[in-house]
């Protein structure tokens, strides 16, 4: 099999296994994403019942015995299975569509969290709101509760984007000047995959994130983690600190606890406990992050972090080391 | 009669087809082209430059070259009024790049140079006869079969413009005069024990540093960096950027290039070790200078700006410049060449580079005004 063959087979089988795709409206793990999904099997079964019975129409209009050619052919044929037919099965799907999205559409009880997300060209910005405390800053990976309903306020810095987290539920535009509040909620623990679903100039196909819901004792302890912060210990992170706060990191990206407060790029307080780098892009390791911040555009086309071919292997290593601690 | 009448009556029948005449034609061109490859090939055309051209050719060639630079030379002109900091900027790269061919006021060309053909005029005399713009697009691009070069940066008019402006003040230049303009603080003669970056040692300092950046006081010309203090590996890496033609700058490259590396560590630790020049602090303008402090300490987040003091404070790491008490000119300018989307090819200026373009005129305006307020710190850094 060609490579493409081998692909698109890959593809077609990932598309077979909605349980096991971590990005699929196929294997919903919240309500909105399973009222979504259950009309999504209505649609598919109901059209491909009426495309059957089409179908059988037109063989029996073609080479039919004569009277029931003739009845397909009438004029009473027409008004009912082409007027009346159509119009009671429209207006019944988008009563029962309307219906079960009710819930999505008026959501009026206030949830207990809160975190806006905003889109920015291209990675995603996560606040958690805190009662009389300064926000968590975040980026890229979000951790949420489960069980519990969260109102994510969405935003954008630039451009229009869409927050679409399949498993969770519908996608929900991110308009400049806006904030539109989307309500969801994991049943169960897992990584739920997300993905920027409308355009938004160069590497948009690059711009994804995740969704990580743990149990809420979890949450709450790394949530209350924020503002803790560990000196470093290992003389390599140490110098791997200075580094960073000299070659002017600090400038663009925050990290809480030190001078770093750039507010430009991603926060990178607990940059070391995410599971990917680049806004879901690469696998969070040293070797990925040496190269990405030595040239972000090889994994990244179009990312606006400039290169930083700067350093040594030894001073990366100590970069890498000290970025690995932040958890 | 009797020739001429065989030629009108070959000539009436060459005529009288549209496909003779073309046949004929064709022929004489390849008659031509055949004769001057014979010239060329036989040697009888003496290309020596010592014969000089025949007077009608000499001529020929001055009339087509005054044609071609009016025909293409731009219609700018300097701005009214004297700016020192240009003159000398211009006279700093004259010495260095022009003068040798040119000589200078109480110098005469060398007579390898005169020896030229055509031999390099003497400005003095010649430079009143072309207009700015005609001047600027002779030193930018150069003139062919002259031996007159182009400039070595096609992208810096900025410069190029500095050298027509010190064009202009020559011709009432004496040595004295000119000798204050394009070696500054530098004298040559004296032969005491004298070190890389002031170049004392050679007849006319060509290479010295300090003719433009100063040693004892600072830079003549705002439009040159004040060196004195600058981290030695920034200066390193800025003078190997310049001779490998990763930054732009035609009056840069032609003082880097060639420099050998221990040269290069020399003069980055000289000027790293200096104290910094009691500068006179730029406070001409208050409220730019307050918006660039802005931008300078938190950068402009909605545009992707980050604060400059996070690499150009004096904390950061030292491969990068410290940029205060910098002159408003040369920050305004090398922000400027940024935004040209130059300099973008040494490991510095790729970082640089993006952050650059994303600053407006004004922005780059206010920052400039910001750091030149700044006074720098007087100790020189370990």
């Amino acid at each position: 099999m060609t490579v493409r063959g081998r692909r698109l087979a890959a593809i077609l089988i990932l598309a077979a296994l909605p349980g096991w795709a971590p990005q699929s409206a196929l294997s919903p793990a919240g309500d909105e994403a399973e009222r979504i999904a259950l009309l999504s099997w209505i649609l598919f079964v109901g059209a491909t019942a009426i495309l059957l019975i089409v179908i059988a129409a037109l063989a029996l209009a073609i080479r039919g015995a004569e009277p029931v050619r003739r009845v397909i052919g009438s004029e009473g044929a027409i008004r009912w299975g082409g007027i009346v037919f159509p119009s009671v099965v429209l207006t019944l799907l988008l009563g029962y569509g309307l219906w079960l999205m009710r819930e999505t559409i008026a959501a009026q009880t206030t949830p207990a969290l809160r975190i806006a997300v905003t889109g920015e060209q291209w990675w995603w910005r996560v606040h958690y709101q805190r009662d009389g405390a300064a926000p968590v800053r975040e980026a890229n990976e979000i951790r949420i509760p489960v069980g519990r309903e969260i109102d994510f306020a969405l935003r954008s810095n630039d451009v229009i984007h869409s927050f679409w987290v399949p498993s969770l539920g519908g996608k929900l535009d991110m308009i400049p000047g806006r904030t539109n509040t989307l309500r969801l909620k994991a049943e169960r623990p897992g990584i739920y995959r997300g993905q920027c679903a409308e355009y938004c100039g160069g590497p948009h196909a690059l711009m994804a994130l995740e969704i990580v819901a743990v149990p809420e004792a979890e949450f709450q302890a790394w949530l209350a983690a924020a503002d803790a912060r560990n000196e470093p210990a290992e003389p390599k992170v140490a110098a791997g600190e200075k580094l960073f706060l000299s070659t002017g990191c600090g400038a663009c990206h925050a990290v809480r606890g030190t001078q770093a407060a750039g507010m430009v790029g991603p926060d990178l307080s607990r940059v070391g406990g995410r599971r990917f780098l680049a806004a879901a892009t690469l696998r969070n390791t040293a070797e990925n992050l040496a190269g990405f911040m030595t040239d972000p555009q090889v994994a990244k086309p179009g990312a606006l972090m400039p290169p930083f071919a700067i350093f040594t292997s030894e001073e990366m290593d100590a970069l890498t080391a000290y970025l690995g601690s932040l958890r | 009669m009797q020739p001429l009448a065989h030629a009108r009556r070959t000539a009436a029948w060459l005529l009288a087809a549209p496909s003779r005449v073309l046949v004929a034609a064709i022929s004489a061109l390849v008659l031509v082209l055949a004769g001057a490859v014979l010239f060329a090939w036989s040697g009888v055309y003496n290309v020596a430059a010592s014969t000089g051209h025949f007077r009608v050719v000499d001529h020929f060639l001055r009339f087509g070259m005054e044609n071609s630079v009016r025909a293409r030379a731009p219609s700018t002109s300097l701005p009214p009024g004297i700016d020192e900091s240009l003159v000398r900027l211009g006279a700093g790269h004259f010495h260095a790049g022009c003068a040798y061919c040119h000589g200078s006021p109480g110098t005469p060309i060398s007579p390898v140079a005169a020896s030229m053909l055509p031999p390099p005029p003497i400005l003095t005399e010649r430079v009143g006869r072309w207009s700015d713009g005609e001047l600027f697009w002779i030193v930018k691009h150069g003139l062919k079969y002259a031996g007159m070069p182009g400039f070595p940066s096609l992208h810096r008019d900025d410069e190029i413009w500095a050298v027509i402006a010190f064009l202009r003040r020559l011709p009432s230049l004496d040595r004295p005069g000119y000798r204050a303009l394009a070696l500054g603080e530098v004298e040559p003669e004296p032969q005491r024990g004298m070190d890389v970056a002031t170049g004392q040692s050679e007849p006319d300092a060509i290479g010295a540093c300090a003719r433009c950046h100063g040693a004892r006081q600072g830079p003549p010309s705002r439009l040159v960096p004040i060196l004195h203090g600058q981290p030695a590996a920034m200066l390193e890496n800025a003078l190997r950027a310049y001779a490998k033609g990763e930054r732009d700058s035609g009056v840069m490259q032609t003082a880097a290039i060639g420099l050998p590396d221990s040269t290069v560590r020399h003069l980055a630790a000289y000027y790293a070790s200096l104290p910094r020049p009691p500068a006179s602090i730029e406070t001409s303008d208050q409220a730019a200078a307050a918006r660039g402090e802005a931008i300078a300490r938190d950068g402009v987040p909605s545009h992707g700006v980050p604060s400059c003091l996070g690499c150009h404070g004096q904390s950061a790491a030292p491969g990068y410049p410290h940029l205060a008490g910098q002159p408003a000119r040369y920050l305004e300018g090398q922000l400027a060449v940024w935004r040209k989307g130059l300099n973008d090819r040494s490991a510095t200026g790729r970082i640089m580079a993006p952050i650059a373009r994303r600053l407006s005129e004004a922005q780059s305006r206010d920052l400039a005004a910001y750091f030149a307020s700044l006074a720098a710190p007087r100790e020189a850094p370990r």
